[in-house]
């Protein structure tokens, strides 16, 4: 009886994360944690339209020879780090001063519309360095770029917004000094989510989220 | 009102650490320079002592460096000052001194006993009321109608009650004349002198050879100087288990907005500290802030500081 129940049992499914893992084409471990990361971001926190993006660090590559021959040059080009971006449900940081502005009006966060955040993966004991933080915030774009790509977005985005006039109007001021505010960094420079995982021992799929910014921005009164 | 101090305001430095002593130099560095140092001075009588300090003042190294810079401050080997100073001191100008110091003794031991004196009068007189009023209520028992004749009453009450008092105030008179002359005679009485600055017998400019070359500062300097020009108040962050604390204003008035952590542009970062210091800013309600100055092979210019500041997500 036992011995046959023995055979009968057949391994369990794997989940569906490692299938996603599995089939998904390069397998170093940076790589399989930006697909973990993925995947939490759009099945545990729903966010939506969520794509990967392989940045180019030439900065990083070309200086690290001179840097001090040092041996980490050869892991440094197999750890380039990953982007993700997507689509939050809900906004994810509100910087303190903005929070002010948008409590002035009687505006909500929820009015606003929704932005694309950058996530970068990481995994524990995954070397890091100031070059490597900067090199990647460099690699973000510009605000002059942004706001290029958000007027060729909003042609008939003013139309469609229902609700009362008013606050239409509130929400027109409020981007119109959002644009502003980027390009004097009121409201804090580029920002992204830095997502790490623990591949090793003990890690258990969870993945921490931290909000990095450039530059000195004052702190959120939580 | 608003002291200035004479610039560069002498930081001594004594055993490796940087100190300024003058009250009116600290308050200016705070007020226009935002260096507020550490006080570590103790009461003598509380040695134990960790709250309320007052004088000395003392200073990081990176902030006597960047008072140096700034042209306010010079850094004075206090040991050489005060060797120097003393032995430089003229035989003339010393006994000078001493006189001053005797003087000054004698003054107090004056202030002293004619203070005792007034305090002996005060309660003389005192009692010589008590005795007034006692001799009074004794009358008054006595006299079945005191108000109707007040005039006849008071006029041979008040005769021996005046002699009395002139009496004693000839007494005390005598004494503290006798006494008086008695302290000027010897001036072994005068009391002990403790001056609180040693600049009235030294110079107090410090000469150009007491003076040592900027302080050596660790490799968090660049950083330190980007956010102090940024208009951060920085203090030392060892409650925090960073490097400096960072306060958008004095502290006295603000709480501080940054953890600062200041790293090599090359070295490794260990992501965990990045994680731990983020949750305790966080927690804290406060930022995690790292940063550190750029290396770029083409400009060798100004060095360039990046800082990048860390919060919880909450998700």
């Amino acid at each position: 009886m036992a011995s046959t129940q023995l055979t009968s049992v057949t391994p369990p499914e794997p989940s569906a994360l490692t299938t996603l893992i599995a089939n998904s084409a390069p397998s170093d471990p940076l790589s399989a944690a930006t697909i973990q990361i993925l995947h939490n971001l759009q099945h545990q926190h729903l966010w939506t339209s969520v794509q990967v993006h392989d940045i180019k660090i030439p900065n990083l590559n070309a200086s690290s020879p001179p840097a001090g021959s040092v041996a980490t040059s050869p892991e440094d080009q197999s750890a380039t780090p990953f982007l993700i971006s997507g689509i939050p449900p809900h906004r994810v940081y509100t910087h303190p001063d903005e929070q002010l502005y948008l409590l002035e009006r009687g505006l909500r966060e929820e009015d606003v519309e929704l932005e694309r955040m950058f996530v970068l993966s990481a995994i524990k004991n995954q070397p890091w360095s100031l070059r490597k933080m900067a090199a990647v915030f460099d690699s973000l774009p510009d605000e002059a770029e942004i706001q290029a790509a958000e007027v060729s977005m909003n042609g008939g985005e003013e139309l469609g917004e229902g609700g009362s006039k008013e606050k239409a109007a509130q929400l027109a001021e409020y981007y119109e000094y959002r644009k502003r505010a980027r390009l004097t960094k009121e409201w804090g420079g580029k920002r992204l989510l830095l997502a790490m995982v623990d591949r090793g021992m003990g890690g258990d799929g969870t993945v921490v989220y931290y909000v990095v910014q450039e530059g000195a921005v004052k702190p959120r009164q939580n | 009102m608003t002291i200035e101090p004479t610039l560069p305001i002498p930081i001594s430095y004594i055993e490796g650490n940087y100190y300024v002593f003058s009250i009116d130099a600290v308050t200016y560095l705070r007020r226009e320079y935002h260096i507020c140092g550490v006080l570590i001075g103790t009461l003598p009588q509380i040695p134990q002592q960790n709250v309320f300090l007052g004088l000395p003042l003392e200073l990081m190294p990176e902030e006597a460096r960047l008072l140096v810079e700034k042209g306010v401050a010079c850094i004075v080997d206090e040991v050489k000052v005060q060797k120097q100073g003393m032995k430089a001191l003229m035989e003339e100008d010393r006994k000078k001194y001493l006189r001053e110091l005797e003087s000054q003794g004698l003054q107090a031991m004056r202030l002293q006993t004619s203070r005792k004196e007034q305090q002996r009068e005060k309660t003389l007189k005192k009692l010589e009321e008590k005795k007034v009023k006692a001799a009074k209520s004794k009358k008054l028992p006595e006299d079945p109608e005191p108000e109707p004749e007040p005039a006849a009453a008071d006029g041979p009450k008040d005769d021996p009650s005046l002699e009395l008092f002139a009496d004693h105030q000839l007494s005390s008179n005598s004494q503290t004349t006798s006494r008086r002359t008695s302290t000027t005679i010897n001036p072994e009485n005068a009391m002990g002198i403790t001056p609180a600055t040693a600049h009235p017998p030294l110079p107090a400019e410090p000469a150009a050879e007491q003076l040592l070359p900027t302080p050596q500062v660790p490799s968090s300097y660049p950083l330190f100087a980007h956010l102090h020009a940024e208009g951060y108040f920085l203090s030392p962050g060892l409650r925090f288990g960073c490097q400096y604390l960072a306060y958008p204003g004095d502290p006295l008035r603000f709480h501080s907005h940054f953890l600062v952590v200041s790293a090599e542009w090359d070295e490794e970062l260990d992501l965990m500290e990045i994680i731990a210091g983020g949750r305790l800013g966080t927690g804290v309600k406060k930022g995690f802030l790292i940063g550190g100055a750029e290396k770029k092979e083409g400009s060798a210019d100004k060095e360039n500081v990046r800082t990048f500041s860390i919060e919880w997500a909450g998700m």
